[in-house]
């Protein structure tokens, strides 16, 4: 698969600062790809998006998006991408259709003119029907104000893709939003990735919307802490286990040892068994003793996040 | 929601429908200064600040200096006044209109700006001819002291100076879009506005006459550039009475000259500086 975003050596070095916000980073994104973006605050995500989306200059470093060069065609970059940014940028003293009016007139997309109904039959037909998809018709040209986080967030998505961009940046797109609002935004966005084979960037702090991605950066004092899919980083970061309990609880331990099976005790007192290259099937029908707590811990994204971001702050300290 | 409703609509073709880059960028100012004159008269503030802000300035202090010491002047102290606030209340709108971008880009709302595929110099150019657009309409609270002032006015000296509004707008917004190259806290844009407008609206010649200011007043009132625009306003209005020379203080020539020259080199400083501090941070 083509690569539309080439992030090569990338530092970022803020007026008056002392250290590099972003310092030496590359990686590539393929077409198509959910890419997530992670790191805790101050790693640098906000900064590298900014750049990415031309917000903000670089201080030396390569960048093509969508084979684009960012220094030398800024304008075809911006063009080629959608943005949800961390903070709402919309316009509270317009309309939700008097905003995607504005945006697909700075986008060229069709002529602006003072009022909705002066508009082409086809944008009329397209705002609309977008709105009735999120649930926003009846909302419509009601003044922002009136607007939930949520609705506020779905008005930002329709209007980020009003220009059809074959990259979406989405800079924590759920934040303070209600877990059914993020539900229903990512249904939504999961449906145009599927239609439209949208390649999304996403940063977030929510690590179970990072899940689904394709692969996960995770970058932590400005450089990448690591880079892979989300089964490769749980992989190489936590252990697999089971955790089990018996009424003769030293004859389970007896028979787990004479296994020669790595057991410990786990936070709630119970023995947990790590296992690599074992299924825990297989350790389960060796096991005799009749047990009364059966488990199987699969690590979460979130666990192996906070074991790599904790991890490298201890070194860090040390 | 079903997918084959999103498939409908991701269907349609979404390439630009305006080809030509120039009528793009066009196309953009023209949105964002519509969305500026929706969001000053949207704006219940900013409505009661243009009524209060004449009613104050002309009924209050205008009304008494006219009372008092208008009777010394050699011309018509009101219809004087009555000019000079014209061109204040433009200078002063668009400017305030251009200030806010400063907050703007705090709040967020220009990121989406910044990032659509159109120049810089549009973004500012659409701010400006917006804020122009919404300090013109701002007028009305000026006008409506004519009526309430009892101010003696020919309908027809009104009018002339009323289409030069755009000129007057424009050079506003150019000292605006200069400030907000410089400045890019909130806080100190909002003090800096106040300091801004009041010094140029006392010293300017908006409301006192300033053709007898010598020494270090004399010096700030030639600096201040709303002085020529209100000069240049006046040179309409009083073009052909037996009061011009009394009242107008340079030839309508240099009036204009300087405040083009002044909007040209405070838009490019003003847009270079903002553009690069915007990035380069």
């Amino acid at each position: 698969m083509q690569n539309v975003i080439e992030v090569q050596n990338l530092v970022k070095r803020y007026k008056k600062a002392n250290v590099n916000a972003v310092d030496s980073i590359s990686f590539d994104v393929a077409q198509g790809e959910l890419f997530a973006f992670l790191g805790p605050n101050g790693a640098g995500k906000t900064t590298t998006i900014s750049i990415l989306t031309t917000s903000l200059s670089k201080t030396s470093g390569v960048v093509t998006i969508n084979g684009f060069d960012l220094d030398r065609q800024a304008r075809d970059v911006r063009r080629s991408i959608g943005i949800i940014f961390q903070n709402p940028t919309i316009d509270l003293h317009l309309s939700a259709e008097e905003n995607i009016r504005l945006h697909v007139a700075l986008y060229g997309i069709y002529g602006y003119k003072p009022f909705y109904r002066m508009m082409p039959a086809e944008y009329r037909r397209r705002v609309e029907r977008l709105a009735q998809i999120v649930g926003i018709d009846k909302e419509l040209f009601k003044p922002l104000r009136t607007y939930s986080g949520g609705m506020k967030r779905k008005l930002e998505i329709i209007r980020s893709l009003m220009h059809r961009p074959g990259i979406l940046f989405l800079d924590e797109p759920t934040s303070g939003l209600d877990p059914v609002s993020r539900a229903s935004l990512w249904d939504y966005l999961r449906e145009v990735r599927n239609e439209d084979g949208t390649t999304v960037f996403l940063t977030t702090h929510y690590l179970d919307e990072a899940e689904d991605a394709d692969r996960v950066c995770v970058v932590d004092h400005g450089h990448i802490a690591m880079i892979g899919s989300p089964a490769h980083m749980k992989r190489e970061l936590l252990e697999r286990a089971i955790v089990v309990d018996a009424a003769d609880r030293d004859g389970l331990l007896a028979e787990l040892a004479a296994l020669e099976l790595r057991t410990a005790l786990d936070p709630n007192g119970l023995i947990r068994i790590a296992y690599a290259a074992d299924t825990a099937q297989s350790i389960i029908a060796r096991i005799k003793t009749p047990l009364s707590v059966l488990r199987v811990h699969e690590p979460s994204l979130e666990e192996a996040y906070v074991e790599l971001v904790s991890g490298s702050h201890e070194e860090a300290r040390a | 929601m079903t997918v084959d409703v999103v498939t409908n609509v991701a269907r349609v073709d979404t390439e630009p429908r305006i080809r030509s880059g120039m009528m793009r960028e066009l196309n953009a100012a023209f949105a964002i200064a519509w969305r500026e004159v929706l969001s000053a008269i949207r704006n219940p503030v900013s409505i009661v600040f243009t009524v209060i802000v004449p009613v104050i300035f002309m009924g209050i202090l205008g009304g008494s200096i006219s009372q008092n010491l208008g009777g010394a002047l050699p011309y018509a102290y009101l219809p004087f006044m009555l000019i000079g606030m014209i061109a204040n209340t433009l200078y002063q709108g668009t400017i305030t209109g251009m200030t806010n971008l400063v907050e703007e880009r705090e709040n967020d709302f220009t990121a989406e700006l910044f990032v659509a595929p159109i120049s810089r110099y549009t973004v500012l150019i659409g701010k400006m001819l917006g804020s122009a657009i919404a300090a013109m309409i701002s007028l009305i609270g000026v006008l409506s002291m004519i009526v309430i002032m009892q101010i003696p006015m020919d309908a027809g000296d009104l009018l002339r100076v009323l289409a030069l509004a755009p000129i007057l707008a424009v050079a506003g917004g150019a000292l605006g879009i200069l400030f907000i190259g410089f400045v890019n806290d909130p806080k100190v844009a909002g003090l800096g506005v106040v300091l801004l407008v009041f010094p140029q609206m006392f010293l300017s010649g908006a409301l006192i006459p300033n053709a007898s200011a010598t020494g270090l007043l004399g010096v700030l009132s030639t600096l201040m550039p709303m002085t020529y625009s209100i000069d240049l306003a006046r040179n309409i209005f009083y073009a052909g009475k037996p009061e011009y020379a009394l009242a107008v203080l340079h030839p309508f020539w240099f009036d204009l000259l300087i405040t083009a020259v002044v909007c040209i080199v405070f838009i490019v400083i003003g847009t270079t500086m903002f553009v690069r501090r915007d990035r380069n941070r």
